[in-house]
This record gives C-alpha cells, sequence and structure tokens, in this order.
C-alpha cells in the first residue's frame, strides 16, 4: 500500500525560494513524530540524532517505514533488538568465573582465602550438589532427595550453633552459612569422585581417605566461617566440631 | 535460670497447707504423704494457676536462649569430665547464685562448672547419630532412611529423659524448674551414650562393660543434679521420699541407655 506524502519543497537558507507560494511550506526535513530536542543536556536521553540522519539517509530509499523502526531499534525501547539484551547468565546472577575463582580458593588446604567468599551466592552450591550427585550415581546411590535435605538440615544446624554461641554480636546470616556449607562441600565431592576406584567394601583404604577429606573440609568451613561473621574467634574449637559433624554425616554416604 | 524464687501469687505453698480435699477420709498412713501432697500440687494448677504456670515455662523455654551457649573450651572439658567421671568430682554440685536486679538468677556456664548448659548436649545427640550411622554401615545395614530412625529414637529418648525428670519433679510439689535446664540435663546422657557406641565400633565386647558403667555415670549425674534442684526448688524436704524417687530415676536409666544403645534399622527394639 503506497501512502502519498506531499514531500515539502527544499529551501535553501541562502537562496530564495522556488515559488513564492510555498512560504508557508517551508521546513527543515526531518523525520516524522522528533520529540523537541532539549538544549542542555541535563536529562541523560539518548538522543535521537542516529535515529534522524538514519531516516534521513533511508528515507530516500526504504521509506518511512523502515525510518521509524531504525529509530526505535536504535534507542532499545520496548521490543528490543537480540543485541542488546543481558546475557542469560548474568540475569540469572551466575557468575561463572566467581564460582570456580571460590571453588578454586578451596582447593588450596592450607591457605584459606576469605575476600573471594565475602559475596555470598548459592548457584557454586548448587553446581556441587548435582557433581555430588552424579558421583553417587555413578556408584549406584540415588540419593538426589536426601543429600539436598541434609545440605538445608546441616546449614540450618550450623546457622544456629553459631548464633547461639556468639551471643549478641553474631551475624551469620542463613544465606552465608549456605553458600559456604556448599562451597565446602567440594572435598567430600572429590572424595565420592575418587572412592569410585577404591575397592567396595569397608577396607581401612575409604576410612582413611574419607577423614583426610572430612578434615580438609571441617578445617575450611570452620575456618571461613569464623573470618566472615563476627563473634565466633573464641569459639573456633566448639564451631570446628560442629562442622565436623556435618562433613562426617557426608562422608557416611560416600563410604557406604 | 529461675526467675521466680519465692511462692509464686495465688499458689499457696503446698506442703504446708494440707487442703480439705473429698478424698481427706481415706488417706492416712506412711505411703498417703506422696498421694496427698501429689493431689495438692494438682488441684493448685487445675485450679486457676495454671495459667501462670505455662506462662512461666514458656517465657522461660523461648527468652534467655543465650544463656545456655555462653560456653568456652575450658568449660567443655571441664564438663565432659564431671559428666563421664562424677564420682571424681570433689567440689560441690550446687550453682552459684547472683542476684540480679532484685531477683536471684544464676550465673552463666563460663563462671560455673555447675550451670547447665545446651551446646553440650547438642553435640552429643549429633555425635551420637553420626556414631550410630557408622555403627549400621560397619554392619552393612547403612541406609539414609536408618539414619532417620536412628535420629528419631534419640530424639524420642531424650524426651523420655526429660519427661521422667520433670514428672518426678511435678510429684514431689513443684515444677517451677525452666524447661530447658530439665532438656539440658537429659541431654547429657548422651556423652556417655556415645563412649559406649564408640567402643562398641572399637570391639565389640567392650559394650557389655561400657554401657552398665555409662548407666551408673549417668544416674550418679542426674541423681546429684536432681538433688540439688529439688533442694532448690521444694519447701518440704521429705527425705525418704525424695530418697526413693531419685533411686528410680537412676535405676531407669538402665532401660533406657540399653534401649538408646541398641542400633538396629527397626527403631523399637
Amino acid at each position: 500500500m503506497a501512502k502519498d506524502f506531499t514531500v515539502p519543497p527544499v529551501v535553501f537558507p541562502s537562496g530564495g525560494t522556488p515559488a513564492t507560494g510555498n512560504v508557508q511550506q517551508r521546513r527543515a526535513p526531518t523525520a516524522p513524530f522528533q520529540p523537541p530536542r532539549p538544549s542542555s543536556s541535563a536529562i541523560p536521553f539518548m538522543s535521537f540524532d542516529i535515529g534522524s540522519a538514519a531516516v534521513a539517509s533511508s528515507a530516500a530509499s526504504v521509506g518511512p517505514f523502515g525510518g521509524t523502526i531504525a529509530s526505535s531499534s536504535s534507542f532499545g525501547g520496548g521490543a528490543a533488538s537480540f543485541e542488546d539484551e543481558e546475557p542469560l547468565l548474568d540475569e540469572l546472577g551466575i557468575h561463572p568465573d566467581q564460582i570456580w575463582k571460590k571453588t578454586r580458593s578451596i582447593l588450596n588446604p592450607f591457605r584459606i582465602n576469605q575476600s573471594v567468599h565475602m559475596d555470598s551466592d548459592l548457584s557454586g552450591p548448587i553446581f556441587l550438589y548435582l557433581a555430588f550427585c552424579l558421583f553417587q550415581l555413578l556408584a549406584g546411590k540415588i540419593q538426589f532427595g536426601v543429600i539436598l535435605g541434609w545440605i538445608v538440615v546441616s546449614s540450618i544446624f550450623l546457622y544456629v550453633v553459631f548464633n547461639m554461641l556468639a551471643g549478641r554480636n553474631g551475624n551469620l546470616n542463613l544465606h552465608t552459612c549456605t553458600s559456604l556449607v556448599g562451597y565446602c562441600l567440594l572435598p567430600v565431592v572429590i572424595l565420592s569422585a575418587v572412592s569410585l576406584f577404591v575397592p567396595q567394601g569397608a577396607g581401612p583404604v575409604r576410612f582413611v581417605l574419607a577423614a583426610v577429606f572430612v578434615l580438609w573440609s571441617t578445617r575450611a568451613c570452620s575456618n571461613l566461617v569464623v573470618s566472615l561473621a563476627d563473634g565466633g574467634d573464641e569459639h573456633r574449637g566448639l564451631i570446628a566440631y560442629a562442622c565436623f559433624l556435618i562433613y562426617t554425616l557426608f562422608s557416611l554416604l560416600v563410604i557406604f | 535460670m529461675y526467675n521466680n524464687v519465692g511462692p509464686q501469687p495465688g499458689m499457696p505453698i503446698p506442703s504446708g497447707n494440707p487442703k480439705p480435699n473429698p478424698f481427706g477420709n481415706a488417706f492416712y498412713g506412711p505411703g498417703s504423704g506422696l498421694i496427698r501432697s501429689g493431689l495438692g500440687a494438682y488441684g493448685e494448677k487445675i485450679l486457676g494457676s495454671s495459667s501462670e504456670y505455662v506462662q512461666s515455662n514458656i517465657s522461660g523455654l523461648l527468652s534467655d536462649r543465650q544463656y545456655y551457649f555462653q560456653v568456652n573450651d575450658q568449660y567443655v572439658r571441664n564438663k565432659l569430665k564431671l559428666v563421664l567421671f562424677p564420682f571424681l568430682h570433689r567440689g560441690h554440685w550446687t550453682r552459684i547464685s547472683e542476684p540480679v536486679g532484685g531477683r536471684l538468677s544464676y550465673k552463666p556456664p563460663i563462671y560455673d562448672i555447675n550451670a547447665p548448659d545446651l551446646y553440650i548436649p547438642l553435640m552429643a545427640f549429633g555425635t551420637y547419630v553420626v556414631l550410630a550411622g557408622l555403627s549400621l554401615g560397619l554392619n552393612g545395614k547403612f541406609s539414609p532412611e536408618a539414619l532417620n530412625w536412628v535420629f528419631a529414637k534419640g530424639l524420642v529418648g531424650w524426651m523420655l529423659q526429660a519427661m521422667m525428670m520433670k514428672v518426678m519433679l511435678l510429684l514431689l510439689g513443684s515444677g517451677e524448674a525452666p524447661i530447658l535446664d530439665i532438656v539440658a540435663y537429659a541431654g547429657y546422657t548422651y556423652t556417655g551414650l556415645c563412649i559406649a557406641v564408640a567402643g562398641r565400633i572399637i570391639w565389640g565386647y567392650s559394650y557389655y562393660g561400657l554401657l552398665p558403667w555409662t548407666c551408673l555415670c549417668s544416674g550418679i549425674f542426674l541423681v546429684k543434679t536432681m538433688k540439688r534442684v529439688l533442694f532448690a526448688e521444694v519447701r518440704s524436704y521429705d527425705s525418704s521420699r525424695h530418697h526413693y524417687l531419685l533411686l528410680v530415676l537412676a535405676l531407669a536409666q538402665f532401660p533406657l541407655l540399653i534401649w538408646l544403645g541398641n542400633i538396629s534399622v527397626n527403631w523399637l527394639f
């Protein structure tokens, strides 16, 4: 469908008008529906220069429809283009590099780096939980619900014990607690992967292996919990024993 | 922490005031004292002060939980020595009280070895569950469901122990001890039980020696503690009745701990 637009006569400011009767039709060539451009840039608003330039250039070739679409896409309005969307992982709040950094900090059993764990997230623990369940599945045990339930219960347990011991100035919150318990599950995940290759049955090798990894987990978790929340400094041993109980419980799932 | 040491308003001292009850003619003889004061106590509670009773217990439960967690390493070590070897304790068993704001309250566990705390019972219970799981696994019967049953059985055992002590306090005329104190005292038996289960894991026959010793130690600890609690709480000190009930409490440890120590898949026995 074609629409007839009266093309206004082009008026050059230096020269005179071609026809005398077109004075009232004289106007600068602008795109339709242009909002008034503010004189000062007080309002940070994306200017329509790009849009009008595109319109002015495409008006001759595509027509007004192409012009409006180009101008609307350049300021990213309601039906935005694909390139301007946020990446999916960012929108979900999953930051793989941060997860990798945190996981790598737990991998070193001798030095605890607490600065990377300052902001807690739950996507790393979920990933570790899935890895744990996968290794248990490879060992023939379907324990998805059990492990998730035990993670929840043990993080509530650690939260209660820490805040009760720390007294008035204990400020561990449940999100941080769950995040720490989840991340420090990494040695147990490694244990379940390694124990796939150790012969079945309750031999001493399995127990010694489990003991090493459980102690690693306990050390990491108690040091992180004490350094990230106030009030736990004089209760290190007591909190470490609570963490030890939690990770021994998980290692029972792996051994037997 | 005891919020009121004197008699509660509206509740006269039970034993010094024989109420005229419809059964008054039937109670003569040496065994009647228990029944009379027991009914007297319940009469007061049923008649009108029951709301105060409930309120004082609920407020004791919900407020001031952090009193029971003011512990440190040294207290935990010494308290474990006290619970596991109560006959070796040379000091006294009474709690140190201090006047705080006009009321008499007890010192927190850091300053007083005889004060109850909730950290040790909680950790002992957790250790019992973990050791029970280990013992199940070594017998080839481990499964997460079995561990859930062990957890439930342990909770029931804890509640039974606490109820037994509470009933004993009620029978002797006053039930005003804070409920968390009773729960804490009841949970101390799990420390001895953990030792017995650990012994069973290490060498099977040691269990038959460790378990009676645990029952004995737990009995001695509870008797000595309850004696002090009763002395602080109950007005009339009728020593023969007290001693019989304390003996019953000590003897009841044996079936309870045998039931709890028998770790198997079915939870009844």
